[in-house]
């Protein structure tokens, strides 16, 4: 392996990438190998994104789509964590819902659409329904997972310092998981980014997903792309602005971080 | 320096086995790991539990913290049988579980929230307390990894002390500490055994650790553990590690010990 280079560097070279990555891009729509319609160029796809935020159709959706994730994924990561540490804490519970969840994680997410929309209608609460079921499974699992490789001596301290029932595990058990917790909490925002943008281009009025329908309704390649691209933007986004920051700061507590490790 | 007589206080656990003993059962073979064994040790004693590698010391000391229960026979604390761990009796492990999650401070008053009616300002101030007892003073918002070995174990014993526990109960503290740093920690002790008069049980295979801290020393047989020698150890302290005596001393338990491990495959169970 080489070295690590520096952040700036780093920055530069991932830069570099997706310039080359967009010329390349660029060169294959000039090379006329694809009609027009299937594949559009960089440039008709960045103008048809400023289009779309200029007639306001746009912002509305990003808005509902990340607001949506928002809302469901409390609901389904106060699910996943309780139910994780209850499998961490109770082989009797974990016995029952470890497989269960390893089934259910097997699903995509847009599989989970058809049964949302019987059981929910056409509402907001089924394209909830759609992130838990993508998401929470693999939250409880990384938490129970997370419990079960702690130190047993933390546990005997906490308990010999009068730690006992509830309180050893939202005192003891998650926090000591909480390394192996943020990566599962991770994943599962991946995951139930998935489960919106599923839900929403199949049933729904607005959003991201809805967007990618309608180009594909209209034909419209530039759209698709485009919407595409921004949905992996804003994901990428939050995972960067909440998640890697909290990963990083509790490396850093834990002193797994490099820089972070002195005598 | 104090008066032990007068200051061992109702403060401190009298710990009393009757008859504990205890065997794992797996599903291979069961395997008897202690005594059964009786052990007296009074309100604010030190004593010291060597024996071989294997022979159950640590069992015996999973016993009083309650972590597990003893197959036959009684252990008591105060004449009250335990039932499981309890604030009244802490424990101390060879590498520190110091909770990395919290910094150093918030790991010495982790027991007091326990406790309950202390409100988080006296929890700060008795963990400032603590934190000054083991010389650690300005460390509390240090994260637990950018301690130094030795400072890890002050703190746990730190934690430990916080609660004002009536026993202490030390599964080889100082096992992983280079010599220095264990030297200075074996003063420290001392002079905190010597203040509080916390009844103390401390397992060691290091011979001269047992006689420059306690009381009396307890040479333990090859598993299952049985108490085969009692030293009573009455040199002055706060004991020198050097100290010509200690390492007389010392030299008598390893023979005690040698002598043990010598006729141990025979009592192999």
């Amino acid at each position: 392996m080489g070295e690590t280079p520096a952040p700036a560097r780093r920055g530069l070279i991932l830069l570099a990438f997706l310039a080359a990555l967009a010329l390349l891009w660029q060169a294959v729509y000039s090379a006329g190998f694809l009609p027009g319609y299937s594949l559009p160029s960089p440039g008709q796809t960045a103008a048809r994104l400023v289009e779309l935020a200029r007639d306001g159709s746009l912002w509305p959706s990003v808005e509902a789509s990340v607001v949506r994730m928002v809302l469901g994924f409390i609901l389904s990561a106060a699910l996943g964590l309780a139910l994780g540490v209850a499998m961490g804490v109770s082989p009797l519970a974990d016995s029952c819902l470890r497989s269960l969840f390893l089934g259910v994680q097997t699903l995509p997410s847009a599989a989970w659409v058809p049964i949302a929309l019987l059981l929910f209608g056409l509402g907001d609460a089924a394209i909830y329904f759609v992130i838990v079921m993508s998401s929470m499974a693999a939250m409880a699992i990384a938490t129970a997972d997370g419990i079960a490789t702690i130190p047993p001596n933390y546990v005997r301290a906490a308990r010999s310092l009068g730690t006992s029932g509830l309180a050893l595990s939202t005192r003891v058990a998650l926090p000591a998981a909480l390394p192996h917790v943020v990566t599962g909490v991770k994943l599962g925002w991946t995951l139930g980014w998935h489960g919106v943008v599923s839900a929403e281009l199949i049933k729904s009025s607005i959003g991201l997903g809805f967007l990618l329908h309608a180009g594909r309704e209209l034909n419209d390649a530039a759209q698709v792309v485009g919407i595409m691209l921004v949905t992996i933007a804003i994901g990428l986004l939050l995972d960067r602005l909440l998640f890697s920051v909290v990963e990083r700061r509790i490396r850093v507590r834990w002193g797994f971080a490099p820089d972070s490790a002195r005598g | 320096m104090s008066a032990p007589a007068v200051s061992a206080p109702a403060a401190s656990a009298r710990i009393v086995l009757r008859g504990a003993a205890k065997r794992f059962v797996t599903r291979r073979a069961a395997v008897d790991a202690l005594g059964p064994l009786d052990l007296e040790v009074a309100a604010g004693e030190f004593v010291v539990l060597v024996g071989p590698s294997g022979c159950g010391k640590t069992t015996l000391l999973n016993l009083v913290a309650g972590f597990e229960s003893p197959s036959a026979g009684s252990v008591e604390v105060d004449g009250v049988p335990v039932t499981g761990p309890g604030p009244d009796r802490a424990m101390i492990f060879q590498e520190p579980a110091l909770f990395p999650w919290l910094d150093v401070e918030d790991n010495v008053g982790f027991g007091l929230r326990q406790h309950g009616h202390l409100s988080a300002a006296e929890r700060r101030a008795v963990a400032a307390e603590h934190l000054r007892l083991v010389h650690l003073e300005g460390f509390g918002h240090a994260y637990v990894h950018e301690l130094s070995g030795g400072m890890k174990q002050r703190a746990a014993l730190a934690r430990a002390l916080a609660p004002q526990p009536r026993a202490l109960l030390c599964d080889e503290p100082f096992g992983s500490l280079d010599a220095l740093t264990r030297e200075r920690l074996y003063a420290e002790l001392q002079e905190l055994h010597a203040a509080k008069r916390r009844t103390t049980l401390f397992v060691t295979h290091n011979t001269r650790e047992a006689a420059c801290l306690a009381d009396r020393v307890l040479v333990l047989s090859p598993r299952p553990a049985r108490v085969t020698r009692v030293l009573r150890i009455d040199l002055p302290r706060p004991r020198d590690f050097y100290d010509p005596r200690v390492s007389e001393l010392a030299g008598q338990i390893l023979a005690l010990l040698r002598g043990d491990a010598s006729g141990g495959g025979l009592s192999r169970g």
